[in-house]
């Protein structure tokens, strides 16, 4: 037994994510005690929308990835370099935009798409919100995933297998991707989980305001970021700077202000906890 | 003096590295030990000369704990009147220090006489080349391998000679000599073990020496043959999946070597006569023109041509082509002025690698790759390994089990199938390797390196399969720095040289 707490203590990954899940259920359980039932469920809405939209960017994003990375790869060696200019035209393009904007730019056709009844209900909303976010974070793993395919082409195992008949797909997605850059990509994926949190708070609380006069935050999902948008949440948020000046205030907060402080535990403690089991996760796989 | 006698346990993290009940190095005698890539002789004589981080691992000996050995004073002065060549010297030399002062660190300078010891190493008489060396601040490709190597050496002769120049010797100390052969030539390996056996016969320390090179007993036995009975011949292998240390006795290798004559073609080999492969006239790559010849004193060249059932043994110096030359056949390198015919398809520079990759690879010849621990997907599992290779039928269980037990002793189980590579011996790795390859059916297999860590049961076994091959009509290209086995089976008018014109 006290050889697991050490070795869990050394390996910051699942101390980390142990922290992470113990601070969400010490949240939860005072949330129930001490939050009123109408916000405790629009926190809990909030928060498993929020994860969910977060989870399918991860895996659009390495499904995006996945493609592009070997496409582009074998385009670049195919004899005709047209399709490959075209192909790194494209996500150049993708990559000059500022994710914030180019998600930004997915929520207007989101918006259309709501407008004209194409996406009728929250899970498909959340489908194509994910989708968006990932056509803006995916670059980073294809290039990862390039990255990992041209150096192993300089390793000898590549030619040792190319030479024995063992077709270059399998070479490249099984052995190189599969069997050795697994833990590469898992790691940028805990990151890319971290920055859809960040990314799709930051536009809910930008698009609170409303996206037209017929569609606005009412009419897509809840997430942590609309939330926090909510001006109850945004006095409650307000009551911590109060409680700055005057410190007897400070232990309201935790029973008057349930909803604003949740909201923000959630986002901070969450992006904390992410960015710690991602550097744990790099430094126990040696990445 | 009794032999120095250790029990040896190394773990890291509660898994267990090595452990061998009887480690034993005779006193006043030079070991030479043998065995298997990666089964354990580097970190049982780094164990004993206590080079090993007691932090980093668990390490007892003769029932001591590491830390308690290493305090102990025997060990002390095992390590003050010693020496530890390493195996890697590019890795032990310090890369902020000129060769000539590191040649004078610690108690090395006290031994003046390195002179000698450096012109005895390069075979020469004149300082002159050997003084713009020293004059080197070791980088990765600065000075060679060898000269590297060779300078490590030359720091052990002068420990030696310090031993020597003393009254009374002292009884506790070790040389250890791991690989110290590794990036030498014949020439320069026998160099050495000249002078170290001139020192032996001055004074009988205690030396261990680790190799793979069999031939050094043969080197022995015809130029030091008084020295034969006072040398220890030792292998270090798995008996029962437990490790041991057992007498190598030399005339198992000396009469096997004898017996290993060329192999005559099998009649329907020799009946078509097929050339399989054929360059003619050279090739020119890196700026240089490549030519080959039959003829060792560079007189003459010509082409190479390797028929059906053929074995071709290329020689050169180190370092000057062969691989790249095996890759070039192969289409993984290109080079100018080719001209190669290989399975009655014509290949020259500018032929796409599409048509290798089409024709070629895996369905006319193969080529294994000299270091198994590159060549091999190390986070694959065993069975793995044997993925995707382009063969008739389905690759079952089953077939890779009959692969296996080609060059594997060990029952093939299925934990063995699903065990990673990454922690097989490095001997299991070098089989592994080569079977890959010869589960193939080409018309050529190209060897590069085959025998690189391999104890003698696999050599004998592997030489078996290589001549198997040949003997169903295979044409095979060899490249091998074991000269003497291959010098032995492959027939003078199929030995070609490389070299630059």
């Amino acid at each position: 037994m006290k050889n697991q707490i050490t070795q869990i203590y050394q390996e910051k990954d699942k101390l980390w994510l142990i922290l992470w899940l113990g601070g969400m259920m010490t949240l939860w359980i005072w949330d129930l005690l001490f939050l009123n039932a109408p916000a405790m469920a629009k926190v809990q809405l909030g928060f498993i929308n929020t994860f969910i939209i977060s989870l399918m960017v991860i895996v659009f994003s390495f499904l995006l990835s996945w493609l592009s990375g070997v496409g582009l790869y074998f385009l670049e060696n195919f004899r005709i370099p047209v399709f490959y200019l075209i192909a790194t035209f494209l996500l150049n393009i993708i990559r000059s935009v500022p994710q914030i904007v180019g998600i930004l730019i997915g929520y207007i056709f989101l918006t259309v798409m709501i407008q004209n009844g194409i996406l009728q209900n929250s899970a498909a909303i959340i489908l194509m919100t994910a989708f968006i976010i990932s056509i803006f974070v995916f670059l980073e793993i294809s290039d990862l995933i390039r990255e990992r395919i041209s150096y192993f082409k300089q390793r000898d195992f590549y030619n040792a297998m190319l030479v024995c008949g063992i077709p270059e797909s399998r070479i490249i997605n099984r052995e190189i991707l599969w069997k050795n850059s697994l833990a590469h990509i898992f790691n940028k994926l805990i990151s890319i989980f971290g920055m859809s949190i960040f990314l799709l708070c930051s536009i809910d609380f930008i698009v609170s305001v409303g996206l037209t006069t017929d569609v606005s935050s009412v009419n897509l999902p809840v997430t942590l970021g609309s939330l926090l948008a909510k001006i109850d949440s945004k006095q409650d948020i307000l009551a911590i700077g109060h409680s700055l000046t005057n410190p007897g205030y400070f232990s309201r907060l935790f029973f008057e202000h349930l909803q604003g402080i949740t909201v923000a535990i959630l986002i901070v403690f969450t992006l904390l906890c992410i960015y710690k089991i991602s550097n744990g996760f790099a430094k126990r796989y040696e990445l | 003096m009794t032999d120095y006698k250790f029990d040896i346990q190394i773990a890291k993290q509660n898994n267990p590295i090595v452990s061998i009940g009887d480690f034993t190095i005779p006193r006043q005698k030079i070991t030479f030990l043998f065995g298997e890539s990666g089964i354990g002789k580097s970190i049982l004589s780094k164990a004993v000369y206590g080079l090993l981080d007691p932090a980093r691992l668990n390490v007892r000996i003769n029932d001591a704990d590491y830390t308690d050995y290493l305090n102990q004073a025997s060990t002390k002065l095992l390590q003050k009147n010693g020496f530890f060549v390493f195996q890697e010297p590019s890795t032990h030399l310090n890369p902020l220090i000129k060769l000539s002062a590191q040649l004078k660190e610690g108690s090395l300078s006290q031994s003046l006489d390195e002179r000698q010891i450096l012109r005895h190493l390069w075979e020469t008489n004149k300082d002159g080349a050997i003084r713009k060396i020293l004059e080197v601040y070791p980088k990765p490709h600065r000075p060679s391998g060898g000269e590297k190597q060779r300078i490590l050496l030359a720091m052990a002769f002068k420990k030696i000679n310090l031993l020597l120049s003393r009254k009374q010797t002292p009884q506790e100390h070790l040389f250890v000599f791991d690989e110290p052969t590794g990036s030498l030539d014949n020439n320069f390996r026998n160099l050495f073990l000249n002078l170290l056996f001139q020192k032996f016969n001055e004074f009988h320390f205690t030396s261990l020496l680790i190799t793979h090179d069999y031939s050094i007993i043969s080197e022995i036995y015809d130029s030091h043959p008084s020295l034969a009975k006072q040398v220890a011949f030792k292998e270090l292998m798995k008996n029962d999946d437990q490790l041991v240390m057992q007498d190598f006795a030399p005339a198992a290798y000396l009469d096997w070597l004898k017996k290993e004559k060329a192999k005559p073609l099998s009649k329907k080999a020799a009946s078509s006569k097929k050339t399989v492969v054929k360059i003619a006239g050279g090739f020119e790559i890196f700026g240089k023109r490549m030519v080959i010849s039959k003829d060792g004193s560079r007189k003459e060249y010509g082409e190479l041509t390797i028929n059906g059932g053929e074995m071709v043994y290329l020689k050169a110096a180190s370092g000057a082509g062969k691989t790249t030359m095996a890759k070039i056949i192969m289409g993984l390198i290109r080079c100018e002025r080719l001209q190669l015919t290989l399975s009655n398809r014509h290949f020259v520079d500018d032929t796409p690698k599409q048509a290798w990759q089409k024709h070629i690879w895996g369905k006319k010849a193969g080529m294994i790759f000299q270091h198994a621990d590159e060549a091999l997907n190390l986070n694959a599992r065993v069975k793995e390994v044997f993925g995707g290779l382009p063969i008739n039928g389905k690759i079952t269980d089953e077939f890779i089990r009959e692969q296996l037990a080609e060059l594997f002793d060990i029952e093939i189980n299925e934990a063995f199938l699903n065990k990673k590579v990454a922690l097989l011996s490095g001997g299991q790795k070098q089989r592994l390797n080569l079977l890959r390859t010869l589960a193939l059916d080409t018309d050529l297999i190209i060897f590069d390196e085959p025998l690189n860590g391999l104890d003698f049961l696999s050599i004998k076994k592997v030489i078996g399969m290589i001549q198997e091959k040949q003997a169903q009509g295979k044409a095979i290209l060899m490249i091998s720095h074991n000269e003497e086995i291959f010098d032995a089976i492959v027939p003078p008018e199929s030995i070609y040289y490389l070299f630059s014109n």
